[in-house]
């Protein structure tokens, strides 16, 4: 387990445009946790999460990642604890080979060479590209590269890993590698926050939810209970995942997490 | 409308056939959706069926594509966009770089489809205002974001009204909200005569929304049927593609004999409630 | 920022882009023309810069001037100045510099038709914008394809930096420190520039399927969404202009302008 928890403090973030995308956020995510956050398009995610690295800085209130603010080190100085992946994997991939682009992040960490190769190897391995590393990104499809993307944050092995939009452009099985990569960085005590659309993948792999709308925290808390959360939902126009709209239109008062909770639930129901 | 016979395709230099004995119907007016896993060929039908291939892909070409009757490789592909409208992956490549306000992007096919003025400006405001994206007009279409882009990529198109629409993972960048907007547009274009094609990994949506679903497996399509169907068809996973997780339930539960093995299996919200409701959810 | 374009309400900004750009020609013309250093400088004073001050552009044409402009001219009129080998009428000496009447001249008239050809192209580039200009061209009659490649190449150049800044900030989000003085940047930047334009090849390709998507090209008179309105007055101001530039250059040939 790592031992950084993250905090942000009445946090306000107003762009050069004028428009205020952050506009007063409390947040306290603890060591190895694993939170999504969802909300619609604009409602301030990925400008929250880019404070986590010191992309963005706190126009006012502040972050820290543990002991340090987030204010007073660099971008370069973050990223040896805030390992970030790109939602469009073009605006992050830039190397002539995959293994030149995953490695990157490790050199710069100051990796050994042979911990760098490891790392690479490992990380290409994750994401199931390891044939391809000789091989120009720009040769891979989309959603391959959204694949070397992720394994060029997880080759830097940080404690704390931010994922934006992970499974856009994935098919079944890219939404279902992402998934155990998201459990193999758990089981190494790494904390994982991710922003999502997908619904169902959120509720699958997160115990915790934060629902955002026009930069503010509508909602936080164990998956579950914010899943049931009607009024909170509508009013940051997010829909809950698929069997939580079964369970509603069924009458149900609580919400399965996944297909076999939803069948053991619907079982006990049956015996009365 | 459109008619695939015997179609395959290799890419130039490629070791195989991204394509191959490939048969696709599509009805005049349908929503057809278009699923398979990454690396299936989707894209490559997609060019297929609006003329693109292979009028500008270097390659081996077999089989005859034919959209209202016409075949695509037999005219040229001014002809073929007239009838073929595609809406391409990557919405930031779709912005023309020739015009400099979302207003002017929006009406840059029509100008090229020499549409008279005063048409042209109630089309683009029409689609504007269909799309929700009035307040955005006056923008640089370089000035948006990911989700906005995308939705100017399909307004671009659909504001020439062609007879055929074809779209490659239109919703990507899309929150729910915007998706849906994307979905009722082509619903009612449907109901307006418009052919459409969608490849999209949104099972439920696909299932709500079209009238047909093909399967494409390694270059082939391996099944074609309702969406009801062919969401509820058991191989769907070894195809690669998603079944909803209220599939997903109902098949558990029929293992688990709570529900008739002679049930159709649900994909959607509705038609899970109804099933589930039926056998002694409901409370 | 994409241009140097300044949004104001003006008489300079409604005129039809082309009319300036036959202006601003025929001034480039005339003051490369004739060889009096003076009759430039009178152009810049008498036309030039009044037309910027009518536009509200004034003052960042000044600020454009001397950041650009100023420390041209200095440069010049001391090489030229101090140094003309063909001097021999010499006001000044000190050591090798020699201040002749031949080198003032000599930089009086490269300095001033420079300013003219700058300052004048600056108030055009400042009241037009390139929409409006590229509209106003093809109307005027000049191919689409050739105003496309004009305009995307003006749109290219802040998407090439949007993407530069992106990549850069995901670099720093993998440890690369650039904090370190313009030549650390540098050094980080370069790496950069062999992917960039390769991704913007790839782009080329997505983006001309898209544009053949929408009949680019599929027909020669495109109609246009944008008009620019183009006066009678405006198109006879125009060939007079042209004329006038006309004669200039007959007189200069001729010999009565020596």
């Amino acid at each position: 387990m790592n031992d950084l928890t993250i905090r942000i403090d009445g946090l306000r973030h107003t762009y050069e445009s004028g428009v205020e995308a952050v506009a007063g956020v409390d947040l306290t995510i603890a060591p190895g946790e694993r939170v999504a956050i969802v909300g619609q398009n604009g409602a301030g995610k990925t400008t929250l999460v880019r404070h986590l690295n010191g992309m963005v800085r706190p126009t006012e209130g502040a972050v820290h990642i543990g002991d340090w603010s987030t204010s007073d080190k660099s971008i370069a100085e973050l990223s040896h604890r805030v390992g970030y992946v790109f939602q469009n994997p073009d605006e992050q991939i830039f190397a002539r080979t995959v293994e030149g682009d995953v490695g990157f992040g490790p050199k710069n960490l100051g990796f050994e060479p042979e911990q760098i190769t490891e790392s690479v190897m490992t990380a290409l391995e994750a994401v199931g590209l390891a044939h391809e590393a000789q091989v120009h990104p720009h040769h891979l499809s989309l959603s391959e590269r959204k694949r070397v993307a992720i394994a060029a944050v997880l080759a830097m092995r940080t404690p704390i890993v931010v994922l934006d939009e992970p499974t856009t452009g994935q098919d079944e099985d890219g939404v279902r590698l992402i998934a155990s990569i998201i459990d193999d960085l758990t089981a190494r005590g790494t904390t994982v926050v991710a922003i999502t659309h997908d619904m169902d993948f959120c509720v699958e792999n997160f115990e915790r939810v934060v629902v955002m709308a026009r930069g503010t925290v509508r909602a936080d808390g164990p998956t579950a209970r914010v899943f049931a959360d009607q009024p909170a939902l509508e009013a940051a126009a997010v829909e809950p995942p698929q069997l939580a709209r079964l369970a509603r239109v069924l009458g149900w008062s609580e919400m399965a997490v996944d297909p076999s909770g939803f069948v053991d639930a619907y079982e006990r129901r049956r015996r009365g | 409308m459109i008619e695939l016979r015997d179609v395959a395709f290799a890419y130039e230099d490629a070791p195989a056939f991204t394509l191959a004995h490939l048969d696709l119907d599509v009805a005049a007016g349908t929503i057809m959706g278009i699923v398979g896993a990454s690396g299936s060929g989707k894209t490559t039908l997609a060019k297929i069926i609006a003329g693109f291939i292979p009028s500008t892909e270097g390659g081996t070409y077999r089989g005859t594509a034919s959209v209202a009757g016409a075949v695509l490789s037999e005219g040229t592909l001014t002809e073929a966009v007239d009838v073929v409208g595609l809406v391409t992956q990557n919405p930031f490549n779709q912005i023309s770089g020739a015009r400099f306000t979302v207003r002017e992007e929006l009406a840059f096919g029509l100008e090229n489809r020499s549409v008279e003025r005063s048409q042209m400006i109630e089309r683009v405001d029409a689609v504007a205002d269909t799309l929700g994206l009035t307040a955005l007009l006056d923008r640089s279409p370089y000035a948006l974001s990911g989700g906005q882009m995308q939705l100017v990529a399909i307004a671009s198109m659909v504001v020439m009204a062609p007879p055929v629409l074809v779209l490659d993972e239109p919703t990507s960048q899309l929150d729910p909200a915007g998706t849906r907007l994307v979905y009722d547009v082509l619903a009612r274009l449907s109901e307006g005569g418009t052919t459409v094609v969608i490849i999209e990994h949104k099972t439920e949506l696909l299932h709500e929304h079209c009238d047909a679903i093909s399967v494409l497996a390694s270059g082939r399509i391996v099944s074609t049927g309702t969406p009801a169907t062919v969401f509820a068809d058991d191989r769907l996973s070894t195809w690669g593609v998603g079944q909803t997780r209220i599939t997903q339930a109902a098949r558990e539960a029929r293992a688990r004999g709570l529900l008739p093995v002679t049930a159709l299996l649900p994909v959607g919200v509705s038609d899970g409630a109804a099933v589930f409701a039926e056998n002694g959810a409901a409370r | 920022m994409t241009t140097l374009y300044l949004e104001r309400a003006s008489a300079v900004h409604r005129l039809n882009p082309v009319t300036k750009l036959v202006a601003l020609l025929a001034i480039i013309a005339i003051v490369f023309a004739v060889p009096q250093w003076w009759i430039p400088l009178g152009i810049v004073v008498l036309v030039v810069v009044p037309a910027a001050v009518l536009a509200r552009v004034g003052g960042r044409l000044l600020r454009l001037f001397l950041i650009l402009l100023l420390p041209l001219l200095v440069v010049l009129f001391i090489v030229q100045g101090f140094f003309f080998p063909d001097g021999t009428t010499v006001l000044w000496q000190w050591g090798p510099a020699r201040l002749t009447v031949e080198g003032l001249v000599f930089s009086l008239t490269i300095g001033s038709r420079l300013s003219a050809l700058v300052l004048g192209s600056l108030v055009f580039v400042l009241t037009t914008h390139p929409a409006r200009l590229m509209t106003a061209l093809t109307q005027a009659g000049m191919s689409s394809k050739i105003a496309y490649v004009i305009s995307a190449s003006l749109q290219i150049i802040p998407a090439f930096q949007e993407r530069a800044r992106s990549i850069l900030l995901a670099q720093q989000a993998r440890g690369l420190e650039i904090a370190g003085g313009p030549l650390r940047r540098a050094r980080a930047l370069l790496p950069l520039i062999a992917p960039l334009v390769l991704g913007m090849i790839t782009d080329v390709d997505e983006r001309s399927t898209a544009m053949e998507a929408r009949a680019f090209g599929a027909t020669p008179r495109p109609t246009s969404l944008t008009v620019v309105d183009d006066p009678l007055s405006e198109r006879i101001g125009r060939w007079l202009l042209a004329a006038a530039a006309a004669a200039v250059i007959v007189l200069v040939v001729v010999g009565v302008i020596a």
